[in-house]
């Protein structure tokens, strides 16, 4: 009985569960169709995959790759899900004064682990093999030609693919766990790191992403060379154990694969029993969380100016929270990578479409849908304080110059990730110097408009939900909100841009006009350069309206 | 030193007055005592006092300067312990010491001087290097208290401070207070414990429902005695008045 209590608990600590039943009901057909809609695009995607891979024949070799991918996000989930969930105070330390028994707590965190696993299984590869079975052996919906055992055989291959992954992220939490914990303060090294993780995944993606668009363009012909699929075939012969999730569908080698699988999931339970049974509950005792992550640095007393020393002290803030320099330094490092790719995705794609006139407003779309990105991280600017919230109020500061050094901080940030992603454009020619620093102005203009509304919107309504370790525990409204706002001026930009060049190519003439209004390139400049000034206007003249007085208000 | 006259207090979708008519005035070198029980007010006249709240009516003044007109000078002359003990728990006990001193100007021969001082006087010498999230409780209340006082405050404000420390923390912060009045300043500070107060406090004052009840003079004979059952007489409910009453007859039928 408590099993169950405490099921529903985590569950609804995951899903905010704090809404009516109303609500709930509305959520609930919210997911399912968001669920549905997610289960039909990675089939669309996944066909496409299977299409492109087959096409040179190896769509064998494609199925190999997608479990090994997916074998590693799995276990890469659940080992930081494990962590999370069974491991890290929080709630933990609340359970635990409860008249329940440390195994009731035990088990229904990981009953709530494995549904977690089951979910992302089903939705994520299921797609993707029935798109594999489409491609390899027909229409779903002809029965004659479907191989009938392929079908049959995909819950088997889901069981594998769902018990070794969570066995293994069993085992390796708790040593992981602690090389985390030592590393945790080196956090140059985790940034750096991380940038180069999250730019070389993306950058991969992007690669597979421009062979989808080039063999969307053309069908006929197979977007890999010779040399290129010796490799791919040469490698996945080698990708052990994945192989053989996609052996045992595709019924090859089966007397291999069956018993390596099974033999797997028995060593991995076998060890997962030991790793609870020793270690679970000895490593809860000894707060590996707090005690781990704490550091010693000896410091002299050092004088600042007090714009620097809010500065430095907004910095640290930041920089010592792997959370936080993941959403803000992280991705702002990874912007340009990000925005390279991209746009010479979308050049080439709208290019293709609509004509080379729409280039540059693709680029700045795309600019500014990352910038927006970026500086969305201001929309917790007075959240983050949480319980230190006193000491802005506190301070024999006034809160503008508080406030502007947090701008500021969000303003070096900006400038150099959108200065080196013009950069990046210039250098690689897909944009002109002169006009790359026009766009620099625009998108800056643009990202200085959005940081200062963001942080409007979050004084204007902040949430001091923060979790154990002081940070914010979700993105609030203030957050989403000030995403699609980004998105929206982006989009308006940038439609504007690709609209009024493509209209200024044809020296196109607004009919009525006399004398005649020709629509030329240098209104374009125009009218993008006054919409991201107004935009920027607006944004400085709503936040500074009454500012002290609305943050005044904040009774926290 | 501070002068707190008529002040009101509502916050929003609040019927009534948190804060009602609210006189104080406070001298140099005396320690002030501030009682209620909870939910009184005490908490919502500190942060109102220090600016943490903003208030309906009234004034409040620190050395002259008005907290409403003139919050900068105001808080400088102040420091605050609050209840929570909240710090930035991401730094340093000494990088967090530090940035209070550069918010409140003060000049690096004294902040090293009063820096080794406190920290030694609070036992956080080998502490102070380390980030704040590994002290325990009383520790981060100590390091709150010597960013309080850094800049050497006139008016040292504390509300709460002995909630869950230990006894020798306690006489360490007391011993604090007692030097900080000896140089002229002025404490204030809220508490639960009445004998604590009486021991250590010139004059306390009694809070009810939002409204001062009395300032009391603990220097006046007998006032030091009598504070207890003054501060139960004043906070007393109806129903506490009748459960006494009840208590009363019962002993009495029992006698007979």
């Amino acid at each position: 009985m408590n099993i169950k209590t405490l099921l529903k608990l985590e569950l609804k600590n995951r899903m905010s569960g704090n809404s009516s039943k109303g609500n709930s009901w509305w959520k609930a057909i919210f997911y399912i169709i968001f669920a549905a809609v997610a289960v039909y695009a990675i089939y669309a995607v996944g066909k496409l995959f299977f299409e492109m891979f087959a096409k040179a024949n190896i769509a064998y070799e494609a199925l190999v790759i997608l479990y090994t991918v997916f074998f590693l996000f799995m276990t890469f989930i659940g080992t930081s899900s494990t962590i999370k969930v069974l491991y890290y105070k929080g709630d933990n330390e609340i359970l635990m004064r409860y008249p329940v028994s440390g195994d009731e707590v035990f088990i229904s965190k990981t009953l709530f682990l494995i549904i977690t696993q089951v979910a992302l299984t089903i939705i994520i590869i299921v797609p993707f093999l029935f798109a594999y079975g489409e491609v390899v052996y027909g229409k779903i919906t002809n029965i004659y030609s479907m191989n009938i055992d392929f079908y049959n055989i995909i819950p088997a291959s889901v069981f594998f693919l769902i018990v070794i992954p969570f066995l293994l992220s069993n085992i390796l939490a708790i040593p992981i766990m602690h090389v985390t914990n030592r590393i945790r303060n080196k956090f140059a090294l985790i940034i750096i790191g991380l940038a180069i993780c999250v730019t070389l995944m993306f950058a991969a993606y992007m690669l597979l992403f421009d062979k989808m668009v080039t063999f969307m363009n053309d069908k006929e012909f197979s977007v890999f060379d010779e040399s290129l699929v010796q490799i791919i075939v040469e490698v996945a012969q080698y990708l052990i154990p994945t192989k053989y999730f996609a052996d045992i569908l595709i019924g090859h080698e089966l007397y291999i694969a069956y018993p390596v699988l099974v033999g797997m999931s028995g060593i991995l339970l076998a060890g997962t029993i030991v790793v609870i049974i020793k270690l679970y509950p000895k490593t809860l005792l000894n707060n590996v969380e707090v005690e781990g992550s704490a550091f010693r640095r000896v410091t002299k007393n050092r004088r600042r100016p007090i714009f620097m020393t809010l500065l430095h002290k907004e910095f640290l803030q930041v920089f010592r929270s792997v959370n936080y320099s993941f959403q803000y330094f992280v991705l702002a490092c990874a912007m340009p990578v990000m925005v390279y790719f991209c746009n010479n995705i979308t050049m080439q794609l709208g290019a293709n479409q609509i004509g080379e006139q729409i280039a540059l407003g693709m680029t700045m779309l795309v600019m500014l849908i990352f910038a927006t990105v970026i500086t969305s991280f201001s929309a917790t600017s007075t959240s983050r304080e949480g319980d230190n919230f006193y000491h802005t109020k506190v301070a024999p500061v006034s809160i503008r110059k508080q406030l502007f050094v947090k701008f500021f901080m969000y303003l070096i940030v900006s400038v150099l990730a959108n200065g080196i992603c013009t950069g990046v454009l210039i250098f690689t020619k897909q944009v002109e110097i002169l006009v790359g620093l026009w766009l620099f102005a625009v998108v800056e203009a643009i990202s200085i408009g959005l940081t200062l509304t963001s942080m409007r919107f979050d004084i204007k309504r902040p949430y001091f939900n923060l979790s154990g370790e002081g940070e914010v525990v979700n993105n609030n409204a203030s957050t989403t909100l000030s995403v699609a706002m980004g998105f929206l001026v982006a989009i308006v930009e940038g439609v504007l841009c690709m609209f009024l060049s493509y209209l200024a190519a044809d020296n196109f003439v607004i009919p009525g006009t006399d004398p005649e209004f020709v629509i030329t390139q240098e209104l374009m400049y125009i009218v993008c350069t006054a919409f991201a000034a107004i935009f920027m206007i607006g944004s400085i003249l709503n936040y500074s309206f009454r500012l002290t007085k609305t943050y005044n208000k904040i009774a926290k | 030193m501070l002068e707190i006259s008529h002040l009101y207090k509502k916050y929003m979708n609040s019927e009534r007055f948190s804060v009602e008519d609210l006189n104080l005035s406070l001298k140099p070198g005396e320690i002030f005592g501030f009682l209620g029980q909870n939910g009184a007010g005490k908490s919502t006249t500190i942060k109102c006092l220090t600016g943490i709240y903003p208030y309906t009516s009234g004034s409040i003044t620190i050395c002259g300067y008005d907290i409403a007109k003139d919050p900068i000078n105001a808080k400088l002359n102040m420091g605050y312990v609050p209840d929570n003990h909240s710090v930035y728990e991401k730094l340093t006990g000494r990088e967090y010491v530090n940035y209070t001193a550069d918010l409140y100007k003060v000049s690096k021969r004294d902040r090293n001087e009063r820096f080794e001082k406190y920290v030694n006087q609070f036992k956080l010498t080998k502490a102070v290097d380390s980030q704040i999230k590994s002290y325990s409780h009383g520790m981060k209340q100590k390091i709150c208290i010597i960013a309080a006082l850094i800049h050497n405050p006139k008016l040292w404000v504390l509300d709460e401070p002995m909630m869950g420390l230990d006894h020798q923390s306690m006489v360490e912060i007391l011993k604090r207070m007692d030097e900080h009045c000896a140089d002229g300043n002025t404490v204030f500070f809220s508490s639960h414990n009445l004998d604590l107060v009486s021991k250590i406090c010139d004059r306390v004052a009694i809070i009810k429902d939002g409204r001062l009840q009395c300032v009391i003079d603990l220097h006046v004979k007998g006032n030091k005695e009598a504070l207890e059952t003054t501060f139960c007489q004043i906070t007393a409910t109806e129903q506490d008045i009748i459960n006494e009453q009840n208590t009363l007859r019962r002993n009495i039928i029992i006698n007979d």
